[in-house]
């Protein structure tokens, strides 16, 4: 080779050496972090999903479930005559992984206090490949009843666990435990109640998904109860998550749900409902 | 003659790549902690996304801007609206939001007042480039140089669909801010 030709090769590769090296390498922050929204809303219909929510974060919900759609629903125009039973609420991001909300449902005059605290999440990079959340409401009747206050008591722990198996399809089950002071508060006889909820959410594509929830009673259960289950259709705008449901059950506080449903879904025995959550940002303009 | 200037222009050559860092350094300025946030509008409601990851460097001698920003580094406070503006921005095809350009108007390190500065390169985001021209301010401090810019952003520029439902309507045009304090390259 000669000598121009070599002068002109090492002068090109210096020459792309350095123009290589002007523009910096785009580097990722955290690429391998926490995986984000498993499920859109903190409940799929009544149960608890395990998302939290972001710190200073406020989630707004009114809980809208009426009468069976299939019970004389030409005069009680698909249910929508009979009385609703309505939970509002709020819940509101301590922490990143610590939510605390407050309740307050229409039958009984029940007023709840829930709280999740994220135990487990599932990372990008596979390192953690599940969510745990660990989930507890307490709930008092305040209907008048002439009970001592304890009896009308009654409280739920839960462990949603879960995974986002990719944009589209998240699962997750939830090992409950219910408990009532006085079981026949709602017409029962069993103070305690085991499940293994089953919950899933489909998205359609951005702004919609398909969501379900199914709650098999483990062990003893109360007389004529039957295993509830619901079926939303979602709506997300970003700050609302909007939930159309057909439900078996017209409570959306699992303790009650679990405790209280007669009516069997696949029997043709739902209610339409719907769900509406509203989230705010608490710490200065955003 | 010919065969001296050709070996003269391989040493230079292979000078200004083994050059030490440090001793080039001087003149390179950059940070990763650098602020950035967009203004976002709709009917009645703005809100606004920030990162505190930009990343920036200039380097005076040949006058090259770059500065680039994860883009699911940004935070609008609502994670749910934090979801919505990753999957419009389609950040897992394109992560980063970049500038690499030239700083074409006139630049004094040693004078310590604000000065007005122009760049001029390529803005790159949802994996459009553009050439962009974008004003500023360049303050030489004690530590550094501090910059900081703003300009305006519309969405279909970079074939963004502003998300759209229901009475939720994003408006095409979003506020970029960018300010940061770039150190020597040590």
């Amino acid at each position: 080779m000669s000598f121009k030709k070599t002068t002109f090769l090492s002068v090109l590769f210096l020459i792309t050496y350095q123009l290589s090296h002007a523009q910096m390498k785009r580097e990722r922050v955290n690429p391998g972090g926490p995986v984000e929204t498993t499920f859109w809303a903190q409940t799929i219909v009544g149960m608890s999903t395990l998302e939290t929510l972001p710190k200073h974060n406020l989630n707004a919900t009114i809980m809208h479930a009426f009468g069976l759609a299939t019970d004389r629903p030409i005069k009680e125009f698909f249910g929508l005559d009979i009385p609703p039973n309505v939970r509002l609420g709020v819940d509101y991001g301590l922490t990143d992984r610590w939510t605390l909300g407050l309740g307050r449902t229409t039958f009984q005059k029940v007023y709840d206090v829930r709280s999740k605290y994220a135990l487990l999440r599932q990372t990008k990079s596979e390192s953690m490949p599940l969510s745990l959340t660990l989930k507890g409401d307490l709930a008092l009747s305040t209907q008048k009843d002439n009970r001592p206050l304890g009896d009308d008591l009654s409280w739920l722990l839960g462990a949603p666990l879960g995974k986002k198996f990719s944009d589209q399809l998240s699962l997750q089950l939830e090992p409950m435990y219910a408990h009532f002071n006085t079981p026949v508060l709602v017409g029962g006889q069993q103070n305690d109640l085991w499940s293994l909820g089953v919950g899933g959410e489909y998205h359609l594509s951005q702004h919609f998904a398909l969501s379900f929830e199914y709650y098999p009673i483990l062990g003893k259960r109360n007389e004529g109860t039957k295993n509830a289950f619901s079926l939303a259709f979602n709506i997300n705008t970003g700050g609302h998550v909007f939930q159309l449901f057909f439900a078996s059950s017209d409570w959306t506080t699992e303790q009650y749900i679990l405790a209280e449903n007669n009516s069997n879904f696949w029997a043709g025995d739902f209610r339409f409902g719907f769900n509406i959550n509203r989230m705010f940002w608490l710490a200065g303009k955003h | 003659m010919t065969r001296r200037f050709g070996w003269a222009v391989v040493l230079f050559g292979l000078f200004l790549t083994l050059f030490p860092t440090g001793l080039r350094a001087q003149s390179a300025y950059e940070s990763k902690t650098g602020h950035a946030e967009f203004t976002s509008s709709m009917p009645g409601f703005t809100f606004t996304g920030k990162s505190d990851h930009l990343v920036g460097k200039i380097t005076l001698p040949d006058s090259t801007v770059d500065f680039y920003l994860d883009l699911t580094t940004v935070d609008t406070g609502i994670g749910m609206r934090n979801r919505d503006m990753r999957e419009t921005l389609d950040t897992k095809k394109y992560p980063f939001a970049s500038f690499y350009g030239k700083l074409i108007s006139p630049f004094d390190i040693t004078q310590k007042e604000t000065q007005p500065a122009t760049v001029s390169g390529n803005f790159k985001v949802h994996g459009v480039s553009r050439q962009v021209t974008i004003q500023g301010k360049l303050t030489p401090t004690g530590q550094g140089v501090r910059v900081e810019a703003s300009w305006t952003l519309m969405l279909k520029d970079y074939n963004i669909k502003p998300p759209s439902i229901l009475f939720y309507k994003v408006d095409q045009e979003q506020k970029i801010h960018i300010k940061t304090l770039l150190t020597p390259i040590q």
